[in-house]
């Protein structure tokens, strides 16, 4: 029977991190149950490609009033969507959020005095092609200072959040900068235990997409639940 | 049969923080521009199911304060037990007044699963926001249901985590189903 590889705790963060003050209310204290995957978590909601505008994964365009381009320095953001096999997932659908080049989100919810960017809302969504890949442009978004442990800062950062082919796979995670120093300060990066894993969420230079004379490219691969493989009588199942 | 393990680690989650409706849900919070539709607003179409029904709620901190900032999404099958295409998917926030969710949705059936047991109807929920490092899973089941023989509660086995687990029916079209994140009516997360 398919089922879904299962989950390694220690590559992931400790959901109560008391350097990361918001999580000691919200973390839950009671460990969580297993239970193995039935049809309800490998199924999983699937997203048509006509949901997807032409310009929803170019914020530098899809909030520009007027041909008004946002300020701050434009760049690419791009990888593939794969499994635990590095099998590439067609379909999954990537949504991203993000500060604009002053380190300010257009939400109600901040409310810090630093100027939005009449031009960029820090919103795009994308639908992975038949080899997984994706990209976005986008503009650099800046760092911020934030309320935790007195204020800190956060390193340049994007969210992500994916869908794959089944529910049990949703990642929320975020997006690092190849080089930024306060990636090491940071809680919430440091809440994940394992050097290797934190590393993950660093996107490194690519000067290969790059377009020399306009924009730099960063590379984010990112790997959802694979399924576990038996072999059967010599054929490979749950592929 | 042999079992191979020669896979890589699954990429690391990180909290969704405060602004994931940017993201998610940006007609939500009045960037109208850019996005024909938010996602999940319906998550059935209401015009071809008579058995609706509302199932709501607030999700509660360590202190008990209802949450606001929080983004749930929900995943479940129809009224026949099966998981369609298109179907079934939803994602909403508390009221920001009222703290309170409302989920509108079909009753979803018995599922059968692909060993051929069945599960009692069921819809899994998922909740992120700040201070959630890892979005946390639960199941939503209903008071009216014979729950006796399913796979998942049995694994729980203890009658006070199970009640977790189940919305309190009002009347035939409404349910209550609270989420505790801490304290001693703790919700049952699971490692899904």
């Amino acid at each position: 029977m398919k089922s879904l590889i299962r989950r390694n705790y220690e590559k992931q963060p400790i959901a109560d991190y008391p350097d990361y003050k918001s999580s000691s209310l919200r973390a839950p204290k009671n460990k969580k149950i297993y239970i193995p995957s039935s049809i309800s978590e490998i199924s999983g909601p699937k997203f048509d490609k006509n949901i997807i505008g032409k310009l929803d994964n170019d914020l530098t365009l899809n909030y520009s009033h007027n041909n008004k381009i946002p300020i701050g320095q434009k760049i690419i953001v791009h990888g593939k969507i794969v499994d635990q096999y590095y099998k590439p997932i067609e379909g999954a659908l990537i949504e991203i959020w993000q500060a604009n080049a002053s380190g300010k989100y257009l939400h109600p919810n901040d409310q810090s005095n630093v100027p939005i960017d009449p031009n960029f809302c820090g919103s795009g969504r994308y639908i992975t092609s038949s080899d997984g890949s994706y990209e976005f442009r986008t503009i650099q978004p800046g760092a911020y200072p934030y309320p935790n442990r007195g204020i800190e800062w956060r390193p340049m950062h994007i969210h992500f959040s994916i869908f794959g082919k089944s529910f049990g796979q949703r990642l929320i995670t975020q997006m690092y900068f190849q080089g930024d120093p306060l990636i090491n300060l940071c809680p919430m990066i440091n809440s994940i235990p394992n050097e290797k894993a934190k590393k993950s969420l660093i996107s490194s230079l690519d000067l290969s997409l790059s377009e020399t004379d306009k924009l730099l490219a960063y590379k984010f691969n990112i790997i959802l639940r694979g399924y576990n493989q038996t072999f059967f009588e010599n054929r490979k199942e749950g592929l | 049969m042999k079992n191979y393990d020669n896979f890589f680690d699954e990429t690391p989650f990180q909290t969704a923080g405060p602004f994931l409706h940017i993201g998610c849900s940006p007609n939500s919070i009045g960037i109208n521009n850019i996005f024909k539709n938010d996602l999940g607003v319906l998550p059935f179409e209401k015009e071809s199911h008579s058995n609706f029904i509302s199932i709501s709620g607030s999700v509660f901190d360590g202190n008990s304060e209802a949450l606001n900032d929080v983004m749930i999404e929900t995943w479940q099958c129809n009224e026949k037990g099966e998981y369609i295409d298109g179907q079934g998917f939803a994602r909403f926030s508390p009221n920001a007044e009222t703290k309170k969710f409302t989920l509108r949705t079909i009753k979803p059936g018995i599922v059968k699963d692909l060993d051929g047991k069945f599960q009692s109807p069921h819809i899994l929920m998922s909740i992120s926001s700040r201070g959630i490092n890892m979005n946390l899973n639960t199941r939503i089941y209903f008071e009216d249901d014979d729950l006796s023989n399913d796979t998942t509660l049995s694994i729980i086995n203890q009658k006070d985590k199970i009640n977790t687990l189940i919305a309190k029916k009002i009347d035939k079209f409404n349910y209550i189903f609270d989420v505790y994140l801490q304290g001693n009516k703790e919700t049952v997360f699971l490692d899904i």
